[in-house]
């Protein structure tokens, strides 16, 4: 059981040599469970797109493990990693990079028959999926008649089409309107939660914070605290528990965006 | 990959057109070539083909029309003859000369006949007459379209003013034409005259020329004897030796031009996609995969500008000749199964560069653009 999930251990990632030497990510290690939506925020240049690459085995770590469902990605060949991208990872990018000369349908199916199913299985497999993203009326369509809301739909449909044990999305949002970006992040975690799939959010968007279950602060290469999330249980907004309103009631610690959650909920 | 490979191509119409077109017409060049090549082989050695005779006699250690001189003492005829098998004997006097009409000069093949011989003359007529007296000549129609002659008309032929009483067809070509005068004209033209060219043989029913010729190269001294089909491959490995050259850098050229066209689409193609690539190698599609799209796309680019090109050179073929009667066009198979052979290779090697191109292409330098 303590297999499952995403393990990183002391994982340094250095670019360069000598005076040129740059640390992108020291030390870092990190846990993500199975069904775990983690958010890691930070600032520019501070590592976040070299951590992603490294857990997404894109890129080699210069020092430590990373472990995907007891598989040792950093120990893997070369030969051996187109496959297990194709099985065990979805990607999501912040450009969406859909195949622009393949239709809706075909880009989430393409990924699908690459695993040696047959094509009609493969479309399928992806009308089911992208009926599920609110996308069955959109399959015939080229990805460039798309918005871009729909586009990232596309995506995450596409990343999810192999059912891959982790999702990893660098700057999801960056390019869609706020409430678009939050209404897509929503609905990635609904559908990876239902199917107990990890997931692991890059991005600089602090709007999305309330769809994670946990959101890491990278700095200089290194988490932060762990920033906290909770549920106000009265109006379901997400608060960050340092600094919120707290509540004790039979022994449990609740957290509420304001004192009038508070109260209402005491007096419940 | 098929459908990706296909779809890639589709999607960009006026790349497409400019890969289909580009290749379609370098190859078309290279068909179109080869036609003209073939179509004025064929009528170079028509002589040879339509004159009627089974085994031709030449001079010992002659054995083309071209590059060569035939010389045989006029009795040679008669001992021919007496050969058994021999049905019919003609001499004929054989040169390379330049006829005047009408202002232009052509490369003609004349050809000095023996009044009333069963063979050597011309086999068909398009107008006038087929019967040639002396101080006569018969040219081909295409010449005498060519110079504005018709029959009735004066020109020169051996040096010698003759007047035009007949019109052959199909005996000519860009660089050739057949010319029929009397073997007496043509023998007091060149002075002496009791050597002959050539001794045409007709053999006897039932006789197979093979024979015949062996026999008759036992039994008559300093000749050489060829059968009419041994002659014609001789003719046509002589002019095939003489145009290698040019004929392959014509060659040459069309293909490189063909190969440059799709090189430069399938290349700029990819460049195009080099983020989808990425993207897709992300995703874990493998290298090899990728390959096969872009050889795909090359193939398919090859494969329908090489319909094209062949589509275009056979609608030359029917419509040139309509306009042009020297300008023999003869597209043969082997010639279309050469050049599309060829393209399938010039398809893989203009592949290389694109699928270098991908080999070296980092997913991770797809994701961290800025
Ligand atoms: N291939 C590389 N070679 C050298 N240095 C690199 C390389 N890739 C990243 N870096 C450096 O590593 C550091 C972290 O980069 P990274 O792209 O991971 O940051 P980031 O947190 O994703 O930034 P942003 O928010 O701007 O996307 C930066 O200083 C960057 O310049
Ligand atoms: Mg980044």
């Amino acid at each position: 059981m303590d297999n499952l999930g995403l393990q990183v251990e002391r994982v340094t990632k250095r670019f360069g040599s000598g005076d040129t030497e740059v640390v992108a990510v020291r030390d870092v290690s990190l846990v993500v469970n199975p069904g775990e939506v983690v958010l890691i925020m930070g600032p520019s240049g501070s590592g976040k797109t070299t951590l992603l690459l490294m857990l997404g085995a894109l890129l080699k770590p210069t020092e430590g493990s990373i472990t995907l469902d007891g598989l040792e990605l950093s120990a893997m060949s070369e030969r051996k990693l187109p496959d297990v991208r194709l099985r065990h990872f979805g990607f999501i990018f912040q450009d969406f990079n859909l195949l622009s000369a393949l239709n809706v349908l075909d880009n989430v199916a393409f990924p699908a028959e690459l695993t040696g199913v047959s094509r009609r299985t493969a479309r399928e497999k992806a009308t089911a999926v992208l009926t599920e993203l609110g996308l069955g009326h959109r399959l015939r369509f080229p990805p460039d008649k798309l918005s871009g809301g729909e586009k990232q739909r596309v995506a995450i449909a596409r990343a999810l089409i192999n059912d891959p044990t982790l999702i990893l999305a660098d700057e999801p949002t960056a390019n869609l309107d706020s409430s678009h970006g939050h209404e897509t992040m929503r609905l990635l975690r609904e559908i990876t939660q239902k199917r107990s799939r990890s997931v692991v959010i890059v991005s600089h968007d602090a709007r999305i914070k309330d769809i994670a279950d946990r959101v890491l602060w990278l700095e200089d290469g290194q988490f932060m605290k762990a920033i906290e999330m909770a549920t106000d249980p009265i109006c379901g907004m997400a608060v960050e528990r340092e600094g919120a309103v707290a509540g004790v009631r039979e022994g449990e610690t609740y957290y509420f965006c304001a004192k009038g959650c508070r109260d209402e909920f005491l007096a419940s | 990959m098929f459908r990706l490979a296909v779809s890639n191509l589709a999607q960009n119409k006026a790349r497409l057109l400019i890969s289909v077109g580009g290749t379609g017409l370098a190859l078309t060049l290279v068909l179109f070539f080869g036609a003209v090549f073939t179509g004025a082989t064929g009528r170079l050695t028509v002589y040879i083909d339509r004159a009627g005779a089974d085994v031709w006699v030449s001079q010992a250690g002659v054995r083309t029309m071209h590059m060569s001189a035939s010389a045989l003492p006029a009795t040679a005829t008669g001992e021919v003859k007496a050969v058994p098998g021999v049905e019919e004997a003609v001499p004929i006097l054989y040169a390379e000369d330049m006829l005047e009409a009408g202002g232009n000069q052509f490369v003609v093949y004349v050809f000095g006949v023996p009044a009333d011989a069963p063979m050597g003359g011309p086999w068909r007529i398009a107008d006038g007459s087929a019967v040639i007296r002396p101080g006569e000549t018969i040219i081909d129609h295409a010449i005498a379209a060519r110079a504005g002659v018709s029959v009735g008309d004066r020109i020169t032929v051996l040096g010698q003013e003759m007047k035009v009483v007949g019109l052959t067809s199909g005996a000519s070509s860009l660089v050739s034409s057949v010319t029929f005068v009397t073997m007496d004209d043509f023998a007091r033209v060149r002075g002496g005259g009791s050597v002959i060219s050539f001794v045409l043989v007709k053999v006897a029913p039932g006789e197979s020329p093979g024979a015949v010729a062996a026999r008759i190269a036992r039994d008559v001294d300093g000749v050489t004897v060829q059968t009419r089909g041994e002659f014609a491959t001789q003719e046509r490995k002589l002019i095939n030796d003489m145009s290698a050259d040019l004929i392959n850098i014509m060659n040459t050229a069309g293909y490189l031009t063909g190969l440059a066209v799709v090189v430069l689409t399938v290349y700029i193609a990819t460049i195009a996609r080099r983020k989808e690539y990425g993207v897709l190698k992300a995703i874990g599609v493998r290298n090899r995969r990728l390959y096969q799209v872009v050889v795909l796309q090359a193939l398919m680019s090859v494969a329908t500008g090489f319909v094209a090109g062949l589509g275009l050179t056979l609608l030359l073929t029917i419509v040139i000749p309509q306009f042009d009667e020297l300008l023999v066009l003869s597209l043969s198979a082997g010639a279309v199964l050469r050049v599309a052979a060829i393209s399938t290779v010039l398809a893989g090697v203009a592949a290389l560069l694109p699928a270098r191109q991908i080999a070296g292409l980092e997913p991770v330098a797809i994701i961290r653009r800025r």
